[in-house]
């Protein structure tokens, strides 16, 4: 087989967009980066590598001639758990989530940094590996808690009343971490890991500042909350049920 | 405009009338004069030829009286006496006072007795007897009766009845006529306000008279243009945007092999900046057809969610956390429009202020800065899209005034609006307002 000399620790990517003057730039940036990168231009192709190659994981552009790229990742949830990135033209929130839906890891909007989805693919294969399998499944829906609804789709809170209270993007990353693993001990770290892809830095208080953000706005009493709990010993938990709805 | 007819009519009967009145006042003074001079010139003749007064029926009989026979205070009746002297003079009669009273007809007038049964109600309705005493030379008078023609209260009374049956001659059919035409041409102006290219409406029904008609028919083809335009402008737009969003992502893809890390930075903020422009561009392009509903939004909390990414990104931009505000509104573009602000706020300021006041009527988000601010007599020009002002703005900050505008289309579609002003102590306020329902 093709792929046994490269079954070392060189992850192999599968690069699908139909667009070279993207494609190609950002297969060599990938490969400077220490991935071996497979290159694929519509959907069919990357059907055969992904028969051909042991591929770790998949970016594939949404907007393609033909095949398009939900369509491809509903495939390659379908077929196994080769986590897959998505790359999207468009500000609409809708492909995000129908791609989010379909069981994509993520996505980064086009025009991205480079670095930015390297990063990306860093952490998801990070994941892939501790996990052994996927372990981050497609979270997207409602999530239903103490009164509150959390919409992944508009990101936003709606209380009992039905008043949505926006979030920003931190809070809404940490509250959907923690609405996802209820009950689960989540460390400063892993949250971190969770809603920005990066390592704690030394005296990162930015979870411990968003937590309190949001348990202003979440919990009846902020001072003694009831919802976002601080476990002794480093880290937080949801103590609530969450129904998805 | 019915009322206005109205008026308009009953003027011109008006004017009628006065005319009418008049001429009748003259036959009516010729009338009454004739008989009386030459009666008077006649009884002067025979008093001045020692001839005895009187005969004729006892209706109007002459008499020679030492006295007036009316009585001081009488009513008189100044333009006959004047007409009397005047004739009098003329046939060549001397006389010192001419008097005259009207009376009315009593219905025990022994006279009455000659006279047929319906000439004594047509009397009695509207006759009455003018008495006219003429005081000769020597003081004797000379006094006879003639008929009188007394009221013209009937007169008014036809005033009024002709002009109503004018009216139901007249402007029934004309108010009917101007229903007709200002159903259609109501239902026309509301649909002409009302119009809003991204809600489908039916087209407004053709009724009323051929013209107007023409004219429902005229705008019914205008708005499906108008639509059409617009679909088109959005479709443009929309194209614009994912055409250069392509060669915008292989360019940020390919600065990577940019050796020098200043260099391949600020590229990169080039193509961010293009990129915020291509967004705003494409919002505007949504902004007419926008895909969610409004909801009930917790606006203290949307503040708060933008402010705090700004604070994210590691910009200053101060916001008291303030108490639960609930408005109804899209929060996304909302959070753009506050979003473009604050970007503007900081470009020009380096750093925002952000201030959420409500009243009872409004709310009003202030975002202020302090940057040069904005001449006086610009302030207007800024929400123009593609307006930068180069002589107070920095150039090398770059940006198009693009963000404004969107940002301003925004809050007007949300019925709301966006005010700037000149802050005390330099820099500026952006304040959107909006109502609270």
């Amino acid at each position: 087989m093709l792929n046994t000399d490269t079954m070392g620790d060189t992850p192999h990517l599968l690069l699908v967009d139909d667009e070279r003057s993207i494609r190609e730039p950002l297969a060599q940036f990938l490969t400077r980066q220490g991935f071996r990168v497979t290159q694929a231009g519509d959907a069919e192709g990357a059907r055969a590598r992904m028969t051909a190659y042991a591929i770790d994981l998949v970016i594939l552009d949404i907007m393609m001639p033909g095949e398009d790229g939900l369509s491809l990742t509903r495939h390659i949830r379908e077929s196994g758990e080769i986590p897959v990135i998505l790359l999207t033209a468009r500000t609409e929130e809708t492909d995000r989530i129908v791609g989010l839906e379909m069981g994509a890891d993520d996505y980064v909007v086009k025009p991205f940094s480079p670095r930015e989805l390297a990063a990306r693919v860093k952490v998801i294969l990070r994941r892939a590996a501790a996990g052994g399998v996927r372990q981050h499944a497609p979270e997207s829906g409602s999530f239903a808690f103490a009164g509150w609804v959390l919409k992944s789709g508009e990101r936003t809170l709606v209380d009992r009343d039905g008043v949505s209270v926006p979030l920003s993007t931190g809070e809404y990353n940490l509250l959907h971490a923690l609405v996802t693993r209820p009950r689960q001990v989540l460390t400063r770290d892993q949250l971190l890991d969770l809603t920005q892809g990066r390592e704690a830095a030394a005296f990162d208080r930015a979870i411990d500042n968003q937590v309190s953000r949001l348990r202003r706005k979440i919990e009846a009493d902020p001072k003694a909350p009831d919802l976002i709990k601080t476990v002794w010993g480093g880290g937080y938990t949801l103590a609530a049920e969450v129904t998805r709805l | 405009m019915a009322l206005l007819i109205a008026v308009a009519l009953f003027l011109a009967q008006a004017i009628n009338f006065c005319l009418l009145l008049q001429e009748r006042r003259q036959a009516r003074l010729d009338q009454a004069t004739g008989p009386a001079v030459t009666r008077i010139v006649d009884a002067d003749e025979r008093i001045a030829a020692g001839k005895k007064i009187g005969g004729g029926g006892s209706w109007s009989r002459t008499r020679v009286l030492a006295a007036s026979p009316i009585p001081a205070g009488a009513e008189r009746l100044g333009d006959i006496e004047q007409a009397l002297r005047a004739a009098l003079t003329d046939a060549g009669v001397k006389v010192n006072r001419i008097e005259t009273q009207v009376l009315p007809i009593s219905p025990n007038d022994p006279r009455l007795r000659y006279v047929s049964q319906s000439r004594i109600e047509r009397l009695l309705r509207a006759g009455a007897e003018l008495v006219v005493a003429v005081q000769r030379p020597d003081g004797q008078w000379i006094a006879l009766n003639i008929g009188w023609t007394r009221s013209d209260s009937t007169i008014l009374w036809r005033l009024f009845a002709q002009t109503a049956i004018l009216y139901g001659v007249v402007l029934v059919p004309l108010l009917w006529a101007g229903r007709r035409i200002s159903r259609p041409l109501r239902r026309l102006a509301t649909a002409a306000r009302d119009f809003h290219p991204s809600t489908a409406t039916e087209p407004i029904v053709e009724s009323g008279p051929q013209d107007v008609r023409d004219v429902i028919v005229a705008f019914n083809a205008l708005r499906l243009r108008v639509t059409a335009m617009l679909e088109e402008k959005d479709r443009m737009l929309g194209a614009i945007g994912h055409d250069l969003r392509t060669p915008l992502a292989a360019l940020r893809v390919r600065i990577e092999s940019v050796e020098d890390d200043t260099d391949r930075a600020k590229m990169a903020d080039t193509i961010a900046e293009m990129n915020r422009t291509l967004d705003d561009i494409l919002s505007l392009a949504r902004l007419g057809r926008p895909s969610e509903p409004p909801t009930e939004v917790d606006l203290a909390a949307l503040v708060d969610a933008v402010v705090e990414d700004f604070r994210d990104l590691g910009h200053s931009v101060g916001f008291e956390e303030a108490d639960r505000l609930q408005v109804r509104l899209r929060p996304s573009p909302m959070r753009r429009a506050l979003r473009n602000l604050i970007e503007n706020a900081l470009k020009y300021g380096k750093s925002a202020e952000v201030t959420l006041t409500a009243t009872p009527r409004e709310v009003v988000i202030a975002v202020c800065d302090r940057g040069p601010g904005i001449p006086a007599d610009r302030l207007g020009d800024v929400f123009e899209a593609f307006t930068r002002l180069e002589t107070s703005r920095n150039k090398e900050t770059g940006g198009i005034g693009l963000g404004l505008a969107l940002a301003r289309a925004i809050v007007r579609e949300a019925g709301g609006d966006i005010a700037l002003e000149n802050r005390d102590g330099g820099g500026l306020i952006a304040r959107i307002t909006l109502a609270r329902h």
